[in-house]
Parts: C-alpha cells; structure tokens; sequence
C-alpha cells in the first residue's frame, strides 16, 4: 500500500518535473484564478455581513390609528404578527415614543415634557423583518390592515442598498464559477500533455494488466499538486493582503455602522476555501483528463 | 484452451474484419497464424487481447467469455495473457532488467518476488549478461527477447506475439523463435502472427491461413508452402 502511494508521489513528481513550464503556466494562471476567487469571497463576505447589519438595523415603524381602542390592540398585535416575514413585533404607548423622543433630543429634548399630559404622539408597532424578506414587501401588507394609520422604514434608500449588495453577491458568484472552469481546463490540457508524452509507458501498463486506477493515481496527484502550488500565492495574499487593507480602513467601511469582518480567523477560512478550490480544480481538471485518455479504448 | 465460436467483427466505419470465423487452441500448442494485410490477423489478436469486443460469436479463453468482461475486469484478464509486438515497445529510460520488472511492478508484485521472477526470466531469454543494460546499447534480436521476457513475466498461460521477427534479420529470427519454442516447451500456448514464410517452413508448427476474416487453411503439420 505505502509502495503504492510512494511510487504515485513519484510519478506525480516526475511529471510535474517534466513539464515545468507548462505546469508553471497552469499553476500561474490558478494563482491568478484564485486570486481573484479570494478577493470575491473576501467581499461577498463582507457584503453578506454589511447585508446582514443592515437588515438587523432596519425596522419597520407602525403607526396605530387613534380610533383603535386599548382593548383591541393585542388583537391588532396578533395580525401584524401573523404576517410572513414579520420576525418581531413590539409595541410602544404613545407614553413610551414621547419618551424616546425626548432621550432622542438630549437636554434639548426637555422641552417636549410639556406634552406628556397632552401627548399628541400615536401609539406604535416597532417591527422587525425576518432576514429573506423584503421590507417593502411586509411594509406594504402591514399598511392595509384595519387600524393602522402610517407605516414607516428607511425607504427606497436602503432597500436599494441592500438590492445592490445582493447583486454584487450573485454577480460575483456566477463570476467564480466561470473562473474555475477555466482552472479546470487548463489543468485538463496540462495533465494531457502528461498522458501524451507518457503514452507508450501507459501502453505498456495496459498490455501487461495495470489497472486504469493504477494508471490513474499518479496523473491525479499531479493536478492536485498543481492547484496546491496555484493556491500558495492566494493564500499568502488573502491573509496578508486582507489584514493590510483591513488596518489602512481601521476595520470599517465608509462609516462605523459598516464594519468589515475581523482578519482572524475569518481570512484563515477563506485561504482554507481557496486551498481546497485549488485541489478541487486540480482534482477534477485531472480527473476528467486521465479519464478521457484511459476510455479510448477496453 | 482457446475457443472462437462463430465470430464476427465489424467495426464501427463498417470495415468486416472477421467473418463467421470458428478456431479452436489447445493449451500448449504452438501455432502460426498467417495471410495478407487486412486478412483479419490483428483483429483476432485484439479480441484474444480483450481490446475489442466480438460483434457476433465469442471468444473464449480458458473458459473466460473475453468479449463479456466488465471494463474493471480486462487488466486483470490480461495479466494472464502475454502480447508481444513487432516494434519493441521498450521504455528507453529503464535498464533491460527494470523493463521486465516493470510488467510485474504495476501490477503491485512484492518486490523480493519481482526481483526474483526478473532472474529467472533473464536466464530464459539468455540475457542475464545483459541486465543493466539501456535498449539503445542492445540489437533488435536482443531488444525483441527483452519484450518477451517482459510479456513472460508474470508466467502467462498464453503468449500471442505479433510479427516478432518482423524487424529482424534470418539469424535474429531463428533466435527468436527458438526462443518461443523453450518458452513453449514449459506448457506455454504460443501464437504467433507473421509474414515470414522462411520461419514458417523451417520451424513447422500448425498454421492457420486467414484471408477476409475467415479461415481458409488449418494445416497441423505446417508450411507456408503447403496452405
């Protein structure tokens, strides 16, 4: 078995050896692949967690119709709740959203006390949306229920943020699955040239009995080598690349309610991914190649 | 024993290789299969070989249905079966010795058990002198033992050796032929394809003469002349 496994390391060896520069140039263009694929997770990870803190800040602000008495507002409470998308929902007595008001404006705020015997504020629902949903969407429905006179979020402003956000994750997405179909077929041509150079040797395993996985092995781990020599530059860049750009913005995006992921061990993560991409790639690339070769024929 | 029943092969661009073709081999015989370019030769080596499927009859060797074997279960039918071709197929790069204990290394031997079978062959095919040496140091004679050492390896029951001494002169030739006729002599079946009416005369073996994928003479005593 451990003469098995040493002798593909050998012949893995062997080819890469053989053909270092066609394997340079694969490996490079892996880099450059990979590259590319950690720089996307690194902001499709970020955008999610921007996404994320965006969509947990927002939240829905309902206004209660002054006709609706005390008596009927669980009954309201319930219908709100019972609506898909609505994760929470809390309410606030007119009492409560002078307060806030109030602690809002500071000292300033002091002068509205005057209205507490008066309070010209309507009771509240202060909604959250289950992540998923759209929060125009659930505003919209909320907006047609008996009883309810206003409804409020952050507007056309933040969805259209977190619109944009959402497309730069799925462009992205489409984007990586491209770029590792290329990896793939250059490994595929890569390990061919193998297989054509090796063709007698490979000849001859077949007349005297070899079997295919026998064969196989060896061309395999060479592609997996190749994408793990393609993965080292992207690894390096993802954990100190990412900690350099992280340090320069202080952590953060534009302002600090947009805070980037911290460096450890979220970069450790994504060098992981792009590793085992690497292999992945190189896995299947070879995979694909040496399978092709061996069916020629019986 | 190897038995054809009826066998036909057409290949895939409609070419008809054999025709209804019915052969029967008893273990240990030694046996020439003769005719012209396109008579159907290769194709019954490729059949015996397992590299093509029969497209009607079929092809057994010793009691093995060659054309129903699973892909997976080819390698392990051609350990039993020893190919030797007219271009010599040597690696360049291996020592005579390594050449024939390569047949036995891919097929995961030990290695105690390679190096030994590699000996014994070496002194079958008399070139125990020459064991360290690269097959550009050797003559095509020599080169041509090495190949059959390496098909005889793994000690196959069958040895089907196509136009060995195609690229050698009469003296070459006669070696290799004695040659099979030892390995032959230690139960071997030996089937030899070839063009070489010389050899076919002076070594008489049964001979079978093929033309458009049937079989148009089986003569036990042998000749070329005589078919």
């Amino acid at each position: 078995m451990f003469r098995r496994i040493g002798r593909a390391f050998k012949e893995a060896w062997w080819g890469i050896r053989h053909h270092f520069a066609m394997v340079s140039s694969t490996a490079i263009t892996i880099t450059i692949t990979l590259v590319i694929l950690s720089v996307l997770i690194l902001l499709i990870a970020n955008v999610n967690q921007i996404t994320h803190d965006v969509e947990e800040e927002i939240q829905i602000f309902v206004k209660i119709d002054k006709d609706v008495e005390e008596k009927d507002i669980e009954a309201l409470k319930s219908r709100v709740s019972k609506i898909a998308g609505v994760a929470d929902v809390v309410y606030s007595d007119a009492d409560s959203e002078l307060s806030y008001f109030i602690e809002h404006y500071g000292e300033a705020g002091e002068i509205f006390e005057i209205y507490r015997k008066d309070n010209p504020l309507s009771r509240a629902f202060i909604i959250s949306v289950s992540t998923g949903y759209s929060i125009s969407e659930v505003s919209k429905q909320i907006e047609i229920i008996e009883g309810i006179a206003e409804v409020n979020f952050g507007g056309a402003t933040i969805e259209g943020f977190v619109n944009l956000l959402n497309g730069i994750r799925e462009v992205g997405s489409i984007f990586i699955l491209f770029l590792a179909t290329l990896a793939i077929v250059l490994i595929h041509n890569t390990i061919k040239i193998t297989i054509d150079s090796r063709k007698e040797e490979i000849g001859i395993m077949r007349l005297v009995g070899a079997t295919n996985s026998y064969i196989r092995v060896p061309l395999v781990l060479e592609g997996i080598f190749i994408g793990i020599m393609g993965s080292i530059i992207p690894c390096l860049l993802t954990i100190f690349g990412y900690r350099f750009l992280y340090e320069k913005m202080n952590g953060q995006l534009v302002s600090g309610i947009l805070k980037l992921i911290d460096v450890f061990p979220f970069t450790l993560y994504v060098s992981g991914i792009v590793l085992a991409v690497g292999v992945l790639v190189g896995w299947i690339g070879s995979w694909l190649s040496a399978s092709y070769s061996l069916r020629w024929k019986r | 024993m190897i038995v054809l029943e009826n066998v036909s092969k057409i290949y895939k661009n409609g070419t008809k290789a054999l025709n209804d073709f019915s052969l029967e081999i008893e273990d240990g015989e030694f046996v020439y299969v003769i005719g012209e370019t396109g008579s159907g030769k290769s194709t019954l080596i490729k059949l015996l070989n397992g590299e093509e499927i029969p497209t009607k009859g079929r092809v057994l060797v010793n009691g093995i249905n060659v054309g129903r074997l699973r892909f997976g279960k080819v390698p392990l039918y051609r350990r039993k079966i020893g190919v030797v071709f007219q271009d010599y197929q040597l690696l360049k790069k291996k020592t005579t010795f390594d050449n024939i204990a390569f047949a036995l290394e891919v097929i995961n031997k030990p290695k105690n058990e390679v190096r030994a079978r590699v000996k014994e062959v070496l002194e079958i095919i008399g070139m125990s002198n020459e064991f360290n040496s690269y097959p550009t140091q050797l003559s095509g004679g020599q080169q041509q033992r090495v190949v059959i050492g390496r098909a005889i390896a793994n000690k196959p029951a069958i040895l089907i050796c196509d136009e060995p001494t195609g690229n050698l002169d009469p003296r070459h030739s006669k070696e290799i032929i004695e040659l099979l006729e030892k390995i032959n002599k230690s139960g071997t079946t030996i089937i030899v394809v070839t063009h070489d009416d010389v050899l076919v005369d002076t070594y008489r073996k049964r001979t079978i003469l093929l033309d458009n994928g049937s079989i148009i003479s089986d003569n036990p005593e042998g000749g070329y002349s005589h078919v």
